[in-house]
């Protein structure tokens, strides 16, 4: 039978999207185990139930990425509304 | 007839009292556009470069835009030019609030402020009577009573702008406020109102501004206005936050400089971040001058140790108080930040000497004996303490008002000088963000985020996405759609962080109808490019080579930690590209055909006096 491995990634939501997951602190990160060849996309929309549309920038490990990217064990997922300012 | 701009300029001499207007140069107007770029032009023509900043020969020139006061949306902006007393390059600041239109209105493009008057004065405008006042029941105070005592005194609706006592006593790190709460804050500029003992300029306007097509203007109004509210970045998550959005973005990229640059990443962003402030201090939004936006935030500590209010703290002065100087408690870096508006003085190079002091005094370079207690990096109360001896020049603060560079020229470690031209750097690191590393370095008033926000491109993918490490094509990306195009905006009297909705089309659409005149993409883009020439020749003339293009060792060396753990500042290259780009020779200055193609040909004396 063909298992899939589940991986453990941290998740964190900022501005807007905090109110998606609203008992989490400022920055703070959920830890979740999601299969391992999950894409961003997929994170978002069918894992934390978020509308796409709503996310502009997905920070993974610090870099900005595309949501078609996949996931990897321990990879540290930071989900940005649009932004500007400075 | 003029329209769009008022064509008068207004020029007070404090030496000898002397106040005449003279006529707007309508050729000049249309090169420069206005705003920055005019009172530059104005600036180049009174003085030469090579004066020294803190002397009456450096006029004060407060400059409008053709769109400031028009009432489209954002137009409240006004600058002020000088030879900057912190740096000696030329200095521009720029400030909004409700001052700006308010000169327009009273019938004025440009104040020319010259000589220096022997007691404290102010200056009362009320449309074309001029007159200068006594004010030394002025001096000492902070801007909110300067503001509440000048409009008895003068009108209860005039417009204020001032100094603090950070101005009054020459710190090179003061500005001018205005409306109370916003500040023209780099450079020094409030030092150089302070040298001239003028303590405010008051201004009640009663006239409109004349618009070549009217219904051409609010057609075009109209159409930003709609750009502006249905952009989900300016009406999202900037309205909400204001510019303190970025807090946690930038710190988990890895880019949020810490202890005086040492890393880039802060353990305690969280906590001085948007939403700490949303959630914590937040009383409510303010907008300046017909702002759909209303970025600015109006806060209050409402009881302990640091009990204060006052608008903001904004992104940068949030970070320059906090992860700068390793501080992570929201109610200090707020009160910080209300003592800076209180005195006067700039929040970005206030932070930036305070962390600059913590590094010496934690290598032994400074002793408890001098400053007068511990100052460690993380101290919250040490911090607030050192801001208030700034304000005041009292004890070690006397030392700390004149910036960071000159605190570590003068302990032995010029390599802790975190910053380019004297000018200390801003919130976003170098070593991630590449644009930023050679924005900062060629920035014709030292390192500075706002003559060239490259973040928009490396980050929010504004006009563009350009990765942040990438090196490749950053030179032009740094020269046209920033550096050019944010002198090209400075000057029409619009709010730069319109820049996430609109581009220089809609500003043209709104420039043209205004003034009568045709502005046009193209031709904004060579307005930009020569107000950026102008600048640079400025600075030559003043003495800076293309040795001053150069950034602080440090940056140049890998991040400790963080996820950019290892990225660097690159620079070496690509500043001879950005030269080329530019039209410039392998020294950096521009060719005489480069001068010659923008019409800026006076000033090939300046190069040819540099070979
Ligand atoms: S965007 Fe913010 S700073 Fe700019 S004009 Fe509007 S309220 Fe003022």
């Amino acid at each position: 039978m063909f298992v899939e491995s589940m991986i453990n990634i941290t998740v964190k939501l900022s501005i807007d999207l905090r109110c998606y997951r609203p008992s989490l602190k400022i920055n703070e990160s959920m830890s979740i185990a999601v299969p391992d060849d999950t894409t961003l996309l997929e994170l978002l929309t069918n894992i934390l139930q978020i509308p796409a549309h709503a996310v502009a920038i997905p920070i993974v490990n610090g870099e900005k990425c595309k949501l078609e990217q996949s996931l990897k064990k321990d990879d540290q997922v930071a989900f940005w509304p649009p932004m500007g300012g400075g | 007839m003029f329209y769009g701009y008022t064509g008068t300029i207004l020029r007070v001499n404090l030496t000898n009292g002397k106040i005449s207007k003279e006529a707007l140069d309508k050729k000049m107007a249309e090169d420069f556009v206005g705003g920055r770029g005019l009172a530059s032009r104005l600036l180049c023509e009174e003085i030469d470069p090579q004066i020294e900043a803190l002397s009456p020969e450096n006029p004060l020139i407060f400059g409008t835009g053709p769109l400031t006061g028009t009432g489209a949306p954002a137009t409240a902006r006004y600058v002020v030019v000088c030879k900057a007393p912190l740096t000696g390059t030329i200095a521009c600041s720029n400030s909004g609030g409700f001052f700006g239109p308010e000169i327009k209105f009273a019938g004025y493009d440009a104040l020319i402020i010259e000589g220096e008057s022997p007691e404290p004065v102010y200056l009362w405008i009320k449309d074309e009577r001029v007159e200068i006042r006594p004010a030394r029941v002025l001096w000492g105070k902070f801007p909110s009573e300067t503001e509440s005592s000048l409009q008895k005194l003068t009108h209860p609706s005039a417009k204020i702008a001032c100094i603090g006592p950070g101005g009054e006593k020459l710190s090179l790190m003061s500005g001018i406020v205005n409306d109370n709460y916003r500040i023209a804050a780099r450079s020094g500029v409030g030092a150089l109102m302070g040298k001239k003992k003028l303590k405010a300029i008051a201004v009640r306007g009663t006239g409109g501004i004349n618009l070549a097509d009217t219904e051409e203007f609010w057609k075009a109004s109209m159409d930003m206005h709609a750009k502006i509210t249905g952009d989900p970045v300016s009406f999202g998550s900037f309205r909400a936050y204001g510019t303190t959005s970025l807090v946690n973005l930038i710190n988990e990229m890895g880019a949020y400089p810490t202890r005086n640059f040492k890393s880039d990443t802060f353990e305690g962003a969280a906590n001085t971040s948007g939403e700490a402030i949303a959630e914590e201090i937040l009383e409510r939004n303010r907008a300046c001058f017909a702002c759909p936006i209303s970025c600015t935030r109006v806060t209050e500590v409402k009881k302990g140790p640091y009990k204060g209010r006052g608008e903001g703290p904004e992104y940068e002065s949030t970070w320059a108080l906090g992860a700068l100087c390793g501080v992570s408690n929201l109610e200090a870096v707020a009160k910080a930040n209300y003592l800076c508006g209180d005195y006067g003085i700039d929040t970005i190079s206030t932070g930036a000497t305070i962390a600059c002091a913590m590094e010496l005094f934690e290598s032994g370079a400074l002793t408890e004996k001098e400053i007068g207690f511990p100052l460690n990096f993380g101290d919250e109360a040490a911090m607030v303490r050192a801001v208030e001896m700034i304000g005041e020049r009292e004890g070690f603060g006397d030392i700390l008002a004149d910036g960071s560079y000159r605190l570590a020229e003068r302990y032995g470690h010029p390599e802790l000088f975190m910053g380019a031209k004297k000018l200390e750097m801003s919130a976003y690191s170098p070593r991630v963000f590449q644009g930023m590393a050679l924005q900062y370095a060629t920035s014709n008033r030292g390192a500075c985020h706002v003559r060239g926000n490259t973040v928009a491109a490396e980050l929010y993918g504004v006009p563009r996405y350009m990765p942040p490490e990438v090196l490749e094509q950053k030179e032009e990306m740094v020269r046209r759609p920033f550096q050019n195009s944010t002198a090209f905006v400075d000057s029409s009297g619009i709010c730069l962080f319109t820049k996430f909705a609109i581009t220089h089309r809609e500003i043209c659409a709104l420039l043209t109808p205004a003034t009568g005149i045709d502005f046009n993409f193209d031709r904004s883009i060579v307005q930009g490019d020569r107000i950026w020439n102008l600048e640079r020749m400025f600075n030559l003339r003043a003495g800076f080579t293309a040795a001053d293009d150069k950034l602080p060792a440090r940056v140049s060396e890998p991040s400790p930690d963080g996820p950019r753990a290892g990225s660097r500042a690159i620079l070496q290259n690509h500043l001879q590209t950005y030269y080329q780009l530019r039209g410039w020779d392998t020294e950096g200055r521009p060719t005489p055909s480069k001068l010659e193609e923008l019409g800026l040909e006076d000033w090939w004396n300046v190069c040819r006096e540099h070979d």
